[in-house]
């Protein structure tokens, strides 16, 4: 943990460039979007939400974002087209336990960065920002810290597809584009035609930005059912990963030794 | 001058035959950066398309209109991607490297070198999407032929003023040790330029449309077909390319002197 922290350190405006800005961006273009539709008609109700709940269905939607997509899959492909993973077969922990060490050392920043926006956002907006009870907040960052375990399982299965593909950023993005649209981190899940919600149910898509958002705001109806729903994915990821890597692992040449 | 542009000609047809010859050697990292951009260009209209399911006008404009302001948006960036995109995540590396050198001691200009050296043909691919998506949204809102023939050179030049802006800010580079983080600069204008200019509250609109103007790109051009006495952005536009092109190449020669050369 101590190593990612100092990595994070080092390049402090490349990390705010790459994995805090597009986020604030992302918010800016969403809130205005929605502040130009709702103009005309302020009273109005779109997808079942006013305005107001709107820009925070979006803020929550930001929150978790910091806590959830903080994966780091391109480093692994490297240091398996590379041969560097030999090195992990010799040392006394795993390939995967020294990155989730990194992925636990980048939720932790993220966590601090999620609780300052937070403040900033309430200071900002006083009284038009509801804030949420003790156990929505709870619920909500509980969740999404398991969307976040559940991402970094799935960046880490993308990595090592490095085993058997020269790049494989290009698969990471297209996931993130697909994760984006269909998790509700664009447009909340209530406005896309029925029968996509339908099929969205039976996906892990919901639970990772959706879901938080919909904790944070406080609807708590469905907070166990939720729960447990990510935590059958994160497990079918992890399985799925151990395959991968298994399967990886019998291909591997160790180029370079 | 007509020696001189037949030599660059020809420099790049190098460029774009060796950049296909790389892409062919990995043909399945081609196949998914084609397969990337279209998943992109879907979820993108796909979720104007959703948010248009629920609200009858975004501002003044109704579906089809600002479909084909997205088709538009997305052609330009696949002109982008297609082109120049490859070359600006290369630049930091090769000044981290001092890889640059070797650009310097060239005989050709450094900034064509830099920015031009290198296309991503499974990119280029895609020109079977964005074109049909900007007809088909064209006959949706009605273009007449006057707005057919001014469409190519319009989208053209919201690529010239997109890059302009883009090759000045990856300028910054040069003070960097590290200047990949500025490509994300990049990818949030875009971002930001993918909407119409309306979107955007008063004071961010006046900056990204008189300051940085990246909001031009998409806005000056479909706003002008839509209504030809709405022709201010565009004039803007036209004076704003040379003007980027210019602090470009200042900033360019700037950042040489402070480039410290890596690897000597």
């Amino acid at each position: 943990m101590r190593v990612s922290w100092s990595n994070l350190l080092v390049y402090r405006v490349n990390f705010i460039l790459q994995g805090i800005a597009p986020l604030f961006v992302f918010l800016v273009v969403k809130l205005s979007l929605w502040y130009k539709i709702f103009e005309s008609s302020p009273q109005a109700q779109v997808g079942g939400y006013h305005f107001e709940e709107m820009a925070a269905y979006h803020l929550w939607i930001l929150i978790a974002s910091l806590l959830i997509f903080n994966g780091n899959s391109q480093r692994i492909s490297e240091d398996i087209r590379l041969g560097r993973i030999t090195s992990y077969l010799i040392y006394p922990f795993q390939l995967w336990e020294f990155h989730a060490a990194s992925f636990l050392a980048r939720s932790w920043f993220q966590l601090f960065i999620a609780l300052g926006t937070l403040f900033g956002a309430w200071a900002l907006l006083g009284g038009r920002l509801a804030l949420p009870s003790p156990a929505a907040l709870l619920a909500g960052l509980g969740l999404a810290l398991l969307g976040g375990l559940f991402w970094f399982w799935v960046n880490f299965m993308v990595g090592l597809v490095g085993f058997w593909l020269e790049e494989t950023w290009t698969l990471m993005v297209m996931l993130q584009i697909v994760t984006y649209f269909l998790s509700g981190a664009i447009i909340p899940l209530e406005l896309y035609p029925d029968w996509m919600q339908t099929l969205l149910s039976f996906t892990p898509f919901p639970y990772i930005a959706y879901w938080p958002a919909r904790l944070f705001m406080g609807h708590l109806d469905q907070v166990g059912w939720v729960f447990g729903a990510l935590a059958f994915w994160v497990v079918v990821m992890a399985l799925a990963a151990w395959w991968t890597w298994r399967a990886g692992m019998r291909l591997y040449t160790a180029a370079g030794m | 001058m007509w020696a001189r542009l037949k030599h660059y000609g020809s420099v790049y047809s190098s460029f774009v035959s060796t950049s296909f010859s790389e892409a062919m050697s990995f043909r399945t990292h081609f196949l998914l950066l084609m397969f990337m951009d279209i998943v992109f260009y879907t979820s993108h209209l796909w979720s104007v398309d959703i948010v248009y399911d629920n609200v009858e006008l975004i501002g003044p404009w109704r579906r089809e209109q600002l479909l084909f302001f997205a088709s538009v948006m997305l052609a330009i960036n696949q002109l982008t991607m297609s082109l120049v995109s490859e070359n600006y995540w290369r630049f930091p590396l090769a000044i981290r490297t001092g890889e640059f050198d070797f650009t310097l001691v060239k005989p050709i200009n450094s900034v064509f070198l830099t920015f031009f050296r290198v296309v991503r043909p499974g990119s280029i691919a895609n020109l079977i999407y964005t074109g049909p998506a900007v007809v088909y949204f064209g006959l949706q809102v009605g273009l007449e032929p006057l707005d057919w023939a001014l469409l190519p050179p319009l989208i053209f030049a919201g690529f010239l003023l997109q890059n302009s802006i883009e090759m000045m800010i990856s300028c910054g580079m040069f003070w960097m040790i590290d200047g990949s983080g500025v490509n994300f600069i990049r990818i949030e204008l875009q971002q930001l330029a993918r909407w119409p200019d309306f979107v955007y509250p008063r004071y961010l609109r006046g900056l990204l449309m008189w300051v940085l103007p990246i909001l031009l790109t998409g806005s000056a051009p479909v706003r002008f077909i839509f209504d030809r006495a709405d022709r201010t952005p565009l004039i803007v536009m036209l004076f704003a390319i040379p003007l980027f092109w210019a602090l470009t190449a200042y900033f360019w020669q700037r950042g040489l002197k402070a480039y410290e050369s890596a690897s000597s």
